[in-house]
C-alpha cells in the first residue's frame, strides 16, 4: 500500500499538524473578531455588552490576586540576575552596568514575558477550567438560548480585563525586578541606591518602556482569548475540561514565547540598536 | 421567510452527528396555543428538535421556521432578538451555578430589558412565586434538589414572557407530586397565558397529561402524530410497543439489528 511508505507517512504527518494549526490560528483570529463584533453591536444599541461588576470581578482576580505572585517571581529573578551577572562583570570592573542591564532587560523583555507566562498559568487555565465547565453543564448553551450573546456576556469582560491589566502587572514585575537588583548592587557591589537610580535613568529609554508595555497587552489579549477559546470549545465532558485546560496553558505560554521573538524580530528590524 | 399561520414549522429536517443520522427528513408543524408532545426513545433526538427550533444547532438539511423566521437563515443579531420570543428549559436545568436563585432568573432581564431594578424584582418575585420557590431566592444552584432546579428553570424561562416554551424532560427524575405540579404549570401557561408548548418526554403519565397533540419519533421521523385519545389507539406497531412498553415489538428488532450490523 503506497500509505505505508514512510516519507508519505511523515508528510501526511506533517500536512494534518499544519492544517490543525492554521485552523486553530484562524479559528482564535474569528474568536477574538467575533467578541468584539458583539460588543460593539451591543454598544450600538446603546446597552454596555457586560457589567462593571462583572469586569471589575475579573481584574481583581486576574489583576490585584497576581500581584504577590508576579512580585516574588520577578524579585528572585532580579535578586539573580543581578548576582550572577554582577560577578561576571566585576572581572572586567563593570558592574556598574548591573542597574542597566537588569531594568533594560526587564522592561523590555522578561517583564512581559515572565508576566505573560506567570498569567497564563495562573488565570489562563482559571478562565478555561470555567468556561469549560460551563460549556459541559449546558450553561453557555442556555445563555444563548435567551438570545444573550455569550462571547460579549462571558468573553468579553474576561479579555477586556487581561488585556487592560497586563501591562500594569508587568510594571509591577519591572519594578519588584530592579528593587531586588538594587539590593544586590548595594550589598555586594557597593552601588549606593541614589547612584543607582541615574545609573537606570541614564541606560533606560522611553523606546524600551514602550515596547514593554505593547508587548503586555498584545500577550493579555492573546492569553485571554486562547483561554476563553478552548474553554468554550469543550468537549467531553470532566476529561475535556482537563485536556482543554492543559491544552490552554501549553498553547498561551507557547503563544507568548512565539509572539514575543515575532515581536523582537520586527523591532530590531526597525530599530536595531 | 414565509407569512405561515403556523407557531412553529420543521420541514424536512435532516441531522447528523459525525456518522451518526439523528433526524432524516422530520416534518411536523405546531399550532399556536398547542401543547405538542414529542415522544420517543432516549437517544432519538428529540433534544435535537428542540436544540434545531432555537437555532442553537444548524441542520445538514431542511428547514425550521418559528412564526414566520426561518431560524437556519436568521443573522446572528436577528436571531437572538427572536429567542427572546422562546423560553426553554433543559433537561437538567442548566443555571448558573455561580449565580443564587435570584439572579438566575433576573439575568434575561438585567440583560435584556431596560427594566428597573425594582421591577425586575417584582417580576423574578412573580414568577418564584408562580413556581413555588420564592423562599429559595438566596440559595446557589448547587444547594437546590433536582426538582427545584427544574423549577427555577422554567421561571427562568418564563421570566420574558415567552410565546412558546420548550421543554425538555420537564419530569424526568422529579417525584410524582412535583412532577405533577409542573405539569399543571405547564397546563395552565397555554391556559391562561396563551403560551405554545412543546415537551420532549418519555414519561407517559406526564406525556398525556400534558400533551394536546402527540408526535412519536421513531428513527429520525415523525412516524404518528394525533390527537391525545386518538394517538392512545393508535394502530402504530412502534407506538403500540412504546406506550405499552413491551419488549416485543419492532422498538427492539430494529435495535437488534442495528447491533447485529455493527
Amino acid at each position: 500500500m503506497a500509505n505505508a511508505n514512510p516519507p508519505v507517512l511523515v508528510a501526511q504527518g506533517i500536512g494534518h499538524l499544519s492544517r490543525n494549526f492554521f485552523r486553530e490560528v484562524g479559528s482564535v483570529f474569528w474568536f477574538i473578531a467575533n467578541t468584539f463584533e458583539e460588543s460593539l453591536e451591543r454598544i450600538q444599541q446603546g446597552r454596555v455588552p457586560f457589567r462593571a461588576a462583572s469586569f471589575f470581578r475579573h481584574t481583581q482576580r486576574a489583576g490585584v490576586d497576581s500581584v504577590p505572585l508576579v512580585g516574588l517571581v520577578s524579585f528572585f529573578l532580579g535578586l539573580t540576575m543581578a548576582l550572577l551577572t554582577g560577578y561576571q562583570l566585576q572581572r572586567f570592573g563593570t558592574e556598574r552596568l548591573i542597574p542597566g542591564l537588569v531594568a533594560i532587560g526587564f522592561t523590555r523583555e522578561l517583564g512581559p514575558l515572565l508576566t505573560g507566562i506567570m498569567l497564563a498559568a495562573r488565570i489562563g487555565a482559571a478562565f478555561t477550567a470555567e468556561l469549560g465547565t460551563m460549556q459541559v453543564s449546558e450553561e453557555v448553551e442556555s445563555i444563548e438560548a435567551m438570545g444573550i450573546g455569550p462571547l460579549r456576556f462571558l468573553v468579553a469582560p474576561r479579555m477586556l480585563a487581561l488585556f487592560l491589566l497586563m501591562p500594569c502587572l508587568s510594571t509591577v514585575s519591572n519594578i519588584a525586578a530592579v528593587f531586588a537588583s538594587s539590593l544586590i548592587c548595594k550589598a555586594y557591589f557597593s552601588i549606593a541606591f541614589p547612584y543607582f537610580l541615574d545609573l537606570v535613568k541614564d541606560s533606560l529609554l522611553i523606546r524600551d518602556i514602550v515596547t514593554g508595555i505593547l508587548k503586555s497587552f498584545l500577550f493579555g489579549l492573546l492569553i485571554s482569548a486562547i483561554a476563553c477559546y478552548r474553554g468554550l470549545t469543550v468537549k467531553g465532558g470532566a476529561a475535556g475540561v482537563g485536556t482543554s485546560t492543559t491544552s490552554s496553558v501549553v498553547t498561551a505560554i507557547t503563544t507568548v514565547i512565539g509572539f514575543d521573538t515575532l515581536y523582537n524580530v520586527v523591532y530590531t528590524t526597525f530599530y536595531p540598536t | 421567510m414565509t407569512t405561515s399561520t403556523h407557531m412553529v414549522q420543521l420541514r424536512d429536517v435532516g441531522m447528523q452527528f459525525e456518522e451518526k443520522k439523528v433526524l432524516d427528513g422530520l416534518s411536523i408543524k405546531v399550532e399556536p396555543e398547542e401543547r405538542l408532545v414529542i415522544m420517543g426513545q432516549s437517544g432519538s433526538g428529540k433534544s435535537t428538535i428542540l436544540r434545531l427550533i432555537l437555532g442553537t444547532l444548524r441542520p445538514n438539511s431542511g428547514s425550521i421556521f418559528f412564526k414566520q423566521f426561518e431560524m437556519t437563515r436568521l443573522p446572528r443579531r436577528k436571531l437572538q432578538q427572536v429567542r427572546r420570543h422562546i423560553g426553554m428549559v433543559y433537561q437538567y436545568s442548566a443555571l448558573l451555578s455561580s449565580r443564587n436563585v435570584r439572579d438566575n432568573v433576573a439575568l434575561p432581564l438585567e440583560e435584556l430589558t431596560d427594566k428597573s431594578r425594582s421591577e425586575i424584582d417584582k417580576i423574578v418575585d412573580e414568577k418564584l412565586d408562580l413556581v413555588g420557590m420564592k423562599d429559595s431566592k438566596e440559595l446557589l444552584p448547587e444547594e437546590l434538589s433536582g426538582g427545584m432546579k427544574k423549577r427555577v428553570a422554567l421561571a427562568r424561562a418564563l421570566v420574558l414572557e415567552p410565546e412558546l416554551i420548550l421543554l425538555d424532560e420537564p419530569s424526568a427524575g422529579l417525584d410524582p407530586v412535583i412532577a405533577s405540579v409542573i405539569d399543571e404549570l405547564i397546563i395552565s401557561l397555554s391556559d391562561n397565558s396563551k403560551v405554545t408548548s412543546i415537551t420532549v418526554t418519555h414519561e407517559m403519565e406526564s406525556a398525556f397529561r400534558i400533551g394536546t397533540r402527540m408526535a412519536m419519533l421513531y428513527q429520525g421521523k415523525i412516524i404518528e402524530e394525533a390527537e391525545r385519545e386518538e394517538f392512545k389507539q393508535s394502530k402504530n406497531p412502534v407506538v403500540a410497543q412504546f406506550l405499552s412498553g413491551s419488549t416485543e415489538g419492532p422498538i427492539l428488532e430494529g435495535s437488534l439489528d442495528a447491533i447485529t450490523k455493527k
